[in-house]
């Protein structure tokens, strides 16, 4: 129905036609009917235009143009493929790189939790505010206190983490990290179950049969989505359990748990120690808002509430402690740890985004030079401004949109590279997917650089048209020659600021990675080996212990197997916190006011020192005659000898436990140990003091020096502890070395992504300078040529475009480190722990850059001094 | 320009011009310079429509469906486009008389009110 181009053109015709006709037969002249007839009709293209509109939008004419000049930009590129190429890759890389960060942020810090209500929920706790140990929860009686005293929350839940040995899910018992709940948890949490039912009121209380609920990630990867599971018996340590439903997908927190069971499964919970002691602290406490209150309401409440408690029973307290209440959303609660390192990551994608797009503007703008001529052209042929920057913003669209896509196929992988990396941070990058966040953004970025970039090269003036461009050819101009090189130096800044960021944490890892710890890290084997399965308690695991130690001490291959309480940097100090207990020891008088010192409390057996390659400095090792019942006895880390007994022997002088539940338990120095630092990986000489397993509770954690390779003799050990106890868990062997390895994953990341971001800053910041060096002297080749002729040598020529890019770098360098230094003091104010680098990161990433740069101005030095002068003379 | 020939015609009122081609054509097809001419000799002269509006109108109407345009040729042995009236177009004939003759009356009561009588 709608008609052609030709159709109306027929039309208008045909009219003519019939009205010249109508007026001849009316007797006029045929020449004055044809005037008059035109007349009449008036400006034919405005009619033909009218009618056109009528079938065609302005919209669908403009698309026309654009496609028209999308045409020939693919045209004209065609004849440039390797800039085309450059810029694509160039452009693809900032932009997918922003795509793929921005959508874990997206994943991470913005989407909703699945929750019921998610922005209702909060998550509270307790804090000391002058103490290290600052990670406190509740106590049973402090969580029932609060219960009591507010009405701006309309259900609390509970959470506290437990190890338990599952036996029933899978062929080999196992040790599993469990929550234990009472029964409001999950309707507070605000979760619905994927198969079964969740715990609810009736599964509360001791008097409930035990029932567990699985988590979904472990019901899906570790039991194959098993339907049958439901109804199973199982075994969580002694107790026995039935599984009653599977949890829907949802964030997992506190703790990345695989069951969730009642109280009932865990003795400890029932215990009078759990219910009544105010100091056992180990619950988590969520909370919904009631209808119509505010989360401001809710916290002013609960602090006044916790106040009141804390001023009751401050025996609880730590004396001096101030302990304070927070209140969070449980969603911001969860994406803290992550969000300053997303916001750097964010940052770091922005300069790689920037860069990017400079180093792009480079390569349009040198382009867009040597297209003077032709632009200018079509200008005196008649094109207006806008249609030749409509023609310029094709050319970028096409160059930016082919990079776009290029980007986001390739942040497809990079988006799962960030999320497991984010997952150390925040649960929630566990599950961040690709979605159309990555597309989205790539379009935005893609647009954005687009228009920019179509923005950057001069038009011919109307008025100059003939003075510029149709003369010469390629006549580089000084004002593009500034914005060049501008563009290069930014680059560079922008690069250096990465690479010295990147280079500070390299710097950081490499430090802690190779500084002695004081283990031997290469002959130590580790393991976990709780307790808790075969329900030994008391004697019986002493003894199975130390059946343990004589029988994996007979195997070939090993020297040495001891207990310990605490795998260095792998165990986390959970009840004590990371500063120790506080004691003193005889004769010790602190100052007013001063703390009593703290240390961490270790229990080990004979051996352990030697076990470990720690030597005793002073008196002797435990042995078997330390043995309960008999005097205390301890052996302190050369720190606590040298902090309180500075003039002094140590050995044979009395230490007390200032901590309470300790009951002033009062210990003689037997020995003194080399300082190491098990929680932090590093040297560092923190105070320890080691008491005898046999006297005090267990330990859990084999350790067994070997004389060779280490791991072949992993299942022997375990046979060998099975042997003697065959529902034992035997878990998580590894050299210390691993451990270390294991424990400094996140610093090495660090150090790898944002390697990896300051090495493709380096890339593109190379190609820039390269491309800038080599455009100059392509364009200044009459230049070179004049030079050579009055009596230059090759090799001037050579060093002057070297040190051009030289020049280049040290403009950058310096720029990059006056801006990343205040861009450093502007970011601490917003977050803690902002280092400066040292000396040598920096200096290491200036003589990197200033490298690179000679690098990339050699080829076009090169050029620039095999100019022939006769040639070069004649170019033009 | 000169105004002589135009002096003493009409101004078309907003939105009439469709109706009035809609009515040429209700006695049969007829091509566009054919509809402009009925519409000046059936208005004695006092009304013309400009090609420029008139064509453009044609177009928007057989957009709307309510007319249909053919190829024939004219009696002056011209190819030329006919315009046809389809069922929706008659149809909106008949509203659109409606609305005018409505109109008419209502600018008429304005106009020429009725002395003040009993209703």
């Amino acid at each position: 129905m709608r008609p052609d181009e030709r159709e109306l053109d027929d039309e208008i015709r045909g009219h003519l036609a019939i009205s010249v006709k109508e007026r001849i037969e009316r007797g006029e002249d045929p020449e004055a009917a044809r005037l008059a007839a035109l007349r009449e009709l008036g400006y034919i293209p405005a009619v033909r235009e009218s009618m056109r509109r009528v079938w065609y939008s302005r919209a669908f004419d403009a698309a026309a143009a654009l496609g028209r000049d999308v045409r020939f930009a693919l045209r004209s590129l065609r004849r440039a493929k390797g800039l085309a190429l450059t810029v694509v890759v160039t452009l693809a890389l900032g932009i997918g790189a922003n795509a793929a960060i921005f959508s874990v942020v997206r994943g991470v810090l913005l989407r909703p939790l699945v929750n019921r209500d998610e922005d209702r929920l909060l998550y509270i706790r307790q804090a000391s505010t002058r103490d290290a140990a600052d990670n406190m929860t509740f106590s049973i009686p402090e969580y029932k206190d609060l219960k009591a005293r507010v009405t701006t929350i309309a259900a609390f839940g509970d959470f506290s983490t437990v190890d338990f040995t599952l036996v029933g899910l899978g062929s080999e018992p196992r040790i599993i990290k469990a929550g234990v709940v009472g029964g409001s948890f999950f309707d507070v949490m605000g979760l619905r179950p994927a198969l079964g039912r969740l715990l609810n009121a009736n599964d509360d209380g001791p008097k409930a049969a035990g029932a567990a609920v699985l988590t979904y990630r472990f019901w899906t990867t570790a039991l194959n989505s098993d339907p049958t599971v439901i109804g199973r018996a199982i075994r969580l340590g002694p107790s026995p359990a039935t599984v009653v439903g599977v949890l829907e997908p949802s964030v997992p927190y506190p703790a990345d748990t695989e069951i969730i069971a009642n109280v009932v499964t865990s003795p400890h919970h029932l215990g009078v120690v759990m219910v009544e002691d105010r100091r056992h602290r180990m619950t988590e406490i969520f909370g919904r808002l009631a209808p119509g209150r505010s989360i401001d309401d809710a916290r002013a409440e609960l602090t006044a509430a916790h106040a009141a408690i804390v001023q009751a029973h401050p025996e609880a307290y730590q004396p001096g402690a101030k302990v304070q209440l927070t209140v969070k959303k449980l969603r911001d609660q969860i994406a803290a740890p992550a969000r300053t390192i997303l916001i750097f990551l964010l940052a770091a994608a922005a300069l790689v985004f920037v860069i990017a797009c400079s180093n792009v503007a480079n390569l349009i703008l040198a382009r867009s030079v040597r297209r003077e001529t032709e632009l200018a052209v079509r200008a005196a042929l008649g094109a207006s401004r806008g249609a030749l920057r409509r023609t310029l913003l094709a050319e970028s669209l096409v160059l930016c949109g082919a990079g776009a896509v290029l980007g986001v196929v390739y942040s497809r992988p990079f988006v799962y590279l960030v999320a497991r990396y984010a997952a150390r941070f925040s649960v929630r990058a566990l599950d961040v997917t690709v979605d159309s966040t990555v597309v989205w953004v790539g379009a935005a970025l893609a647009i954005v650089a687009a228009i920019l970039l179509a923005y950057v090269p001069r038009l011919p003036s109307s008025h100059a048209a003939g003075g510029l461009g149709l003369a010469g050819s390629g006549r580089i101009t000084a004002s593009t020659n500034r914005r060049l090189r501008m563009f290069a130096t930014a680059q560079i800044a922008f690069s250096f600021v990465l690479l010295a960021g990147a280079a500070m944490l390299l710097a950081t890892l490499v430090s802690m990675q190779t500084a002695a710890t004081g283990f031997d890290v290469r002959k130590v084997l580790v393991f976990d080996v709780p307790p808790a399965a075969t329900g030994v308690a008391g004697q019986r695991a002493l003894d199975f212990y130390q059946q343990a130690i004589t029988r994996i001490g007979q195997l070939p291959g090993v020297e040495g197997v001891a207990i310990g309480s605490f795998v260095p940097w792998r165990d986390s100090d959970g009840v004590f916190g990371g500063s120790g207990m506080p004691f003193t020891v005889d004769g010790y008088t602190p100052a007013s006011g001063e703390a009593p010192p703290r240390a961490r409390f270790r229990l080990v057996t004979p051996g352990f020192f030697n076990v470990l390659g720690v030597p005793i400095v002073a008196g002797r090792d435990f042995t078997a005659d330390d043995r309960k019942g008999d005097e205390l006895v301890a052996i302190v880390s050369q720190a606590v000898a040298q902090r309180l007994f500075p003039n002094a022997d140590a050995v044979n002088r009395h230490l007390v436990w200032l901590e309470p539940l300790f009951n002033k338990m009062t210990l003689r120095i037997v020995g003194v140990a080399a300082d190491v630092d098990d929680e932090n990986v590093g040297p560092g000489s923190p105070m320890t003091v080691y008491q005898p397993v046999r006297q005090l509770g267990y330990g859990s954690r084999l350790f067994v020096r070997v004389a060779a390779d280490p791991y072949p003799l992993v299942p022997a050990i375990t046979r060998t502890i099975r042997g003697i106890s065959p529902d034992q868990a035997v878990e998580r062997a590894a050299t210390l070395e691993d451990v270390r390895t294991e424990v400094l994953a996140p610093e090495r990341l660090n150090a790898f992504v944002f390697s990896g971001f300051a090495g493709m800053a380096l890339l593109i910041a190379v190609v820039g300078v390269a491309g800038v060096l080599a455009f100059s002297v392509s364009a200044r080749t009459r230049e070179f040529g004049v030079r050579l002729a009055v009596g230059s040598s090759p090799r001037q020529l050579l060093g002057r475009v070297l040190s051009e890019g030289v020049v280049i770098a040290a403009i950058g360098i310096a720029t990059g480190a006056v801006g990343g230094y205040a861009l450093a003091r502007a970011a601490s104010r917003f977050f803690e722990r902002v280092e400066l680098p040292g000396a040598l990161p920096v200096v290491g990433a200036a003589a990197v850059l200033v490298g690179a740069a000679v690098i990339a101005s050699l080829m076009p030095a090169a050029r620039a001094s095999r100019v022939d002068v006769l040639q070069a003379l004649r170019s033009e | 320009m000169a105004k002589t020939p135009d002096e003493g015609r009409l101004e078309l009122l907003q939105g009439t011009l469709d109706m009035l081609i809609l009515r040429t054509l209700q006695w049969g097809p007829r091509h566009g310079h054919g509809i402009g001419q009925a519409i000046r000799i059936q208005s004695e002269d006092l009304l013309k429509v400009e090609t420029g509006s008139l064509y453009p109108a044609l177009h928007r109407l057989v957009k709307r469906g309510w007319l249909k345009a053919e190829w024939g040729v004219s009696e002056a042995n011209q190819r030329a486009k006919y315009y046809r009236l389809t069922a929706a177009g008659k149809e909106q004939l008949l509203r659109e008389k409606n609305r005018w003759s409505q109109l008419v009356h209502a600018i008429g009561r304005i106009m020429n009110p009725a002395p003040l009588d009993k209703e």
